[in-house]
């Protein structure tokens, strides 16, 4: 009976991951030709420049952590502390035309230090 | 700083091998080094022991659950006599055990 | 200096090793002395970790440079409190707290087993060794606190969002708790490395668990606050993994502290016992791990981080053996005795259990997907916050209401008699309740309704069994309500601390549902003067303004809040600037009702140049009441901890007689 019920309850919840699905996280590197939603994780690189609260929205650029393809990202929302360039961060949404729209308020930076837990926005 | 490092240092460890010595430093030549541990006898009367005070705790229980409400008149009567048994059961076990071991230290001795 | 740390710790180690072969040795053979010297090894590893913990403090009092550890995390203007605190916020310095407190619990359980002269403290001392082992071996060889450079003027200091009274104790809470679960895991397997099967492993543990299970949860809720107060995004909880490390050994040690009662009550359950307490364990080491390997965030980050490897492998190595222990003493673990009835306080405790180590897996899965959708695809798939609440709701309101359910009925079998008369008035009480919200609009939220009425339902059962309680105790003893109250609670710690321990959960419940299900966030762009609603509240932005702290600039907006036409004061809300490490941290303004425990949390999202400020406000009903529950949970603990004269008693009888028995 234990057994049973433990295994009923695993099965629910391997369903539900599987179709519901969780967000992928990949580089810009591996951005290209991918059309859904993703979670793009990379570092800031160039000069950030817009509003993040205003109609143009913020705009910067995401590398991969260690290589060179980058690629522009439109961002509106709230935006965390750390963010700056050089910073580690995710942030969710999709590629449209070569640019990489962002959900709003989905930008989250890595913790610079390797202990301490990390920062949400 | 190093010399003082160096002395603290081998004090501590020195005081960690006397502590660790001490057993075999207090009785050199001991009559008997062996570690007691509990035998199949000892282990059945454990047992037994665990039992008597699981259907003691059970029965206090009950009379605490009865008087509190939680379990009503009827209920208390049907289940108070079985486990009542259980006790005088145990208990019984229990003496037999302590009667039947005296008499072979009796017989031993 | 360092050297004397670097020498202790050695020290240490080769003591553990000791413990380990000697004291393993000393169990298999039956050799007495040799068992005593592994003894007085684990004691004297305490001395030697005391020791390196001592050099490692005074190095950090001392502003000793020299040491890298000590550079990388204090800086000469960092006040001394946090000075202190870096002892354990560094990866190194960590581990030895880890290492001092496994330590110092290992020789307490050792000196106090010794005075009770149990026998199968023979076989707990090895396995204590093996634990001591491995986080001594970490400091001496993969991650040494006691590295030195050449000494820089000052030090890198301390992140500023750590400087919080939150975050300086969190850890010690955490460690108190993952170390705590050692003890207990080190009983269990001695006890089946002695192939015993009674209980005596578990009544020597009880207040150990009992006492891990509320450091762990206590420190839990401090993160939380701290996430609250400090990181400022208007939550507590993200479900981050590293809040999920802790989290899962505490759900599982929840689980553990309840079948053992069944095991004590019924003889029931040995070998579910014996996985939960493994599970615990496993999950404090994982957690530890967790923490600080990048695991998470790439697997190929984690092989970065010297001590991943390392401390996967001891964690399998663990895993495998208890299981393979465990399984090796099945045939002597089953028990002979059968669950009476469904209905009943065992059949409740199983379906607690079952719930409670579902949510637990499912959360270990959760943090586990990433890495294994990585392995095997190639690329990483994270799930979030939609899928920890499914489960939570899943597997939560079940368990809020097995709370209330299990106190009101008895053990072994209950008559659905007498179960309809215990439940008439909680249950009365919690469908009133549950009406009187939904006329007040708590539908907008069906789960926050159906978990507020469960709520009430426990709180009733919980009151209800502490009115009959105290009743047949005045009818008992003719005293007065408050003595009745006072010896009810005094006589049965246990059960009368854990249901005040479930109400505390309950608290947190309400306090969590209240925040969650029925707050209010708004977002909005204000120049000076300007006024925005949220709910009842109106916030005028008055001015902003700017000062410079001892390292930071800071930077506030003055708003004014308003209810109901009165004024409620000034909120300060903004941004500091820090100067030495160049970056930003967000200060958030709370305002707390005290009636209510609802909070106005007021964020500013971005200064422009214009003096215009981008705010993003939430109104959070009843979150007040989830640190309120902190205290309360406290409080049931320490009732339940509290030495009971009586019980021991009946312990030292049981064991005493029995070695009077065998001796004739």
């Amino acid at each position: 009976m234990i057994a049973l019920s433990v295994a009923a309850a695993l099965a629910v919840f391997l369903l539900y991951v599987s179709v519901a699905g969780g967000t992928p996280s990949i580089q810009p590197s591996q951005l290209q030709g991918r059309s859904g939603d993703v979670a793009l994780v990379g570092t800031v690189t160039g000069q950030p420049n817009g509003d993040a609260h205003g109609a143009q929205g913020l705009r910067f650029r995401l590398r991969d952590v260690e290589g060179s393809t980058s690629i522009p990202v439109v961002y509106r929302g709230s935006v965390p502390d750390l963010f700056k360039p050089g910073r580690e961060v995710r942030v969710e949404g999709r590629l449209r035309s070569g640019l990489f729209v962002a959900k709003r308020d989905s930008l989250r930076t890595k913790c610079p230090s390797k202990y301490t837990p990390a920062k949400k926005a | 700083m190093t010399t003082l490092a160096l002395a603290l240092g081998a004090l501590l460890a020195v005081g960690c091998a006397l502590y660790v010595a001490l057993p075999f430093l207090r009785e050199p030549a001991p009559a008997d080094d062996r570690l007691g541990e509990p035998g199949p006898l000892e282990r059945r009367a454990l047992e037994l022991a665990e039992e008597r005070d699981r259907a003691l705790a059970a029965l206090k229980e009950l009379e605490f659950d009865h008087r509190t409400g939680k379990i009503s008149d009827d209920d208390y009567r049907e289940l108070v006599g079985p486990l009542r048994r259980r006790v005088a059961e145990v208990l019984r076990s229990l003496e037999l055990r302590a009667k039947s071991s005296e008499e072979r230290v009796r017989a031993a001795g | 200096m360092p050297e004397l740390g670097r020498a202790a710790l050695i020290l240490c180690l080769g003591l553990a090793v000791y413990a380990l072969a000697a004291g393993a040795y000393a169990a298999a053979t039956r050799r007495r002395r040799l068992a005593r010297s592994a003894q007085n090894a684990l004691l004297a590893a305490f001395g030697a970790s005391a020791a390196a913990a001592a050099v490692l403090l005074a190095a950090l009092l001392r502003n000793d440079f020299s040491f890298k550890y000590v550079a990388e995390h204090t800086s000469l203007e960092l006040p001394t409190p946090y000075t202190i605190s870096a002892f354990w916020s560094g990866q190194e310095g960590s581990l030895l707290l880890w290492l001092l407190i496994l330590t110092g619990f290992g020789a307490a359980a050792v000196a106090l087993g010794r005075r009770a002269g149990w026998d199968l403290l023979a076989w707990v001392v090895p396995v204590l060794g093996l634990v001591t082992t491995f986080f001594a071996f970490m400091l001496v060889v993969v991650s040494s606190p006691f590295d030195t450079q050449l000494a820089p003027a000052d030090g890198a200091g301390l992140n500023p969002s750590l400087q919080n009274p939150y975050m300086m104790i969190h850890p010690p809470f955490l460690y108190l708790g993952y170390v705590g679960l050692t003890i207990p895991f080190a009983f269990a397997m001695g006890a089946l490395l002695a192939r015993r099967t009674d209980e005596l492993w578990i009544v020597t543990t009880r207040r150990w668990t009992l006492f891990a299970w509320t450091a762990l949860g206590i420190g839990q809720l401090l993160g939380a606050h701290w996430a609250y107060v400090e990181v400022g995004w208007g939550g507590y909880y993200a479900w981050d993994p590293v809040e999920n490390a802790a989290l899962m050994p505490w759900l599982a040690a929840t689980a553990f502290l309840h079948s053992v009662m069944i095991q004590e009550k019924r003889g029931m359950l040995k070998v579910w016992n014996m996985l939960l307490v493994v599970l615990a364990f496993c999950l404090a080491l994982f957690g530890t791990f967790l923490t600080r390997s990048g695991i998470v965030s790439s697997i190929h980050s984690f092989t970065q981080s010297p001590l991943g490897p390392w401390f996967l492998g001891f964690i399998c190595l663990v895993t495998a053996g208890s299981l393979a222990l465990v399984i090796s003493r099945l045939p002597i673990l089953r028990a002979k005795t059968r669950m009476e009835s469904l209905v009943s306080r065992e059949a409740t405790f199983l379906y607690n259990n079952l719930l409670l180590v579902a949510l637990c897996l499912t959360i270990l899965w959760g943090v586990a997907f990433p890495i294994l959708s990585e392995a095997v695809r190639g690329e990483q798939i994270t799930v979030s916050a939609p899928y920890y609440n499914f489960f939570l709701r899943i597997f939560g309101l079940p368990l809020l209401l097995l709370m209330g359910i299990g106190p009101l009925v008895a053990w072994r079998r209950a008559s659905l008699r007498s179960l309809g008369r215990s439940f008439a008035w909680p249950a009365g009480i919690a469908v009133a309740v549950g009406l009187v919200l939904l006329a007040l609009g708590a539908g907008s939220s069906w789960v926050g309704l159906v978990a507020y009425t469960f709520s009430a339902f426990v709180l009733g059962s919980i009151g209800y069994e502490f009115v009959r309680g105290t009743r047949a105790r005045r009818a008992l003893a003719g005293d007065s309500w408050p003595a009745a109250f006072a010896e009810l609670i005094a006589r049965n710690r246990r059960r009368y601390g854990g249901y005040v321990v479930h109400a505390a959960i309950v608290l947190l419940a309400i306090g969590v549902v209240g925040s969650s299900a029925y707050d209010k966030v708004r977002e909005q762009k204000l120049r000076p003067g300007q006024t925005m609603a949220i709910g009842d509240y109106r916030l005028t932005y008055r001015a902003l303004v700017n000062r410079q702290g001892p390292n930071a600039t800071e930077y506030r907006a003055l708003v004014d809040v308003r209810r109901g036409g009165s004024s409620l004061g000034t909120i300060s809300s903004g941004k500091n600037e820090y100067r030495a490490e160049q970056q930003q941290s967000n200060e958030v303004g709370i305002r707390s009702d005290h009636l209510t425990g609802e909070d106005l949390f007021v964020i500013t999202d971005q200064i422009n140049t214009d003096q215009s400020v981008v705010f993003k406000v939430l109104v959070k009903p009843l979150v007040n009441l989830i640190w309120l529950s902190g205290f309360i949970f406290l409080a049931g603990s320490l009732i339940a901890l509290w030495p009971s004269a009586a019980e021991q008693r009946r312990l030292a009888a049981r064991y005493r007689e029995l070695r009077a028995l065998a001796r004739a």
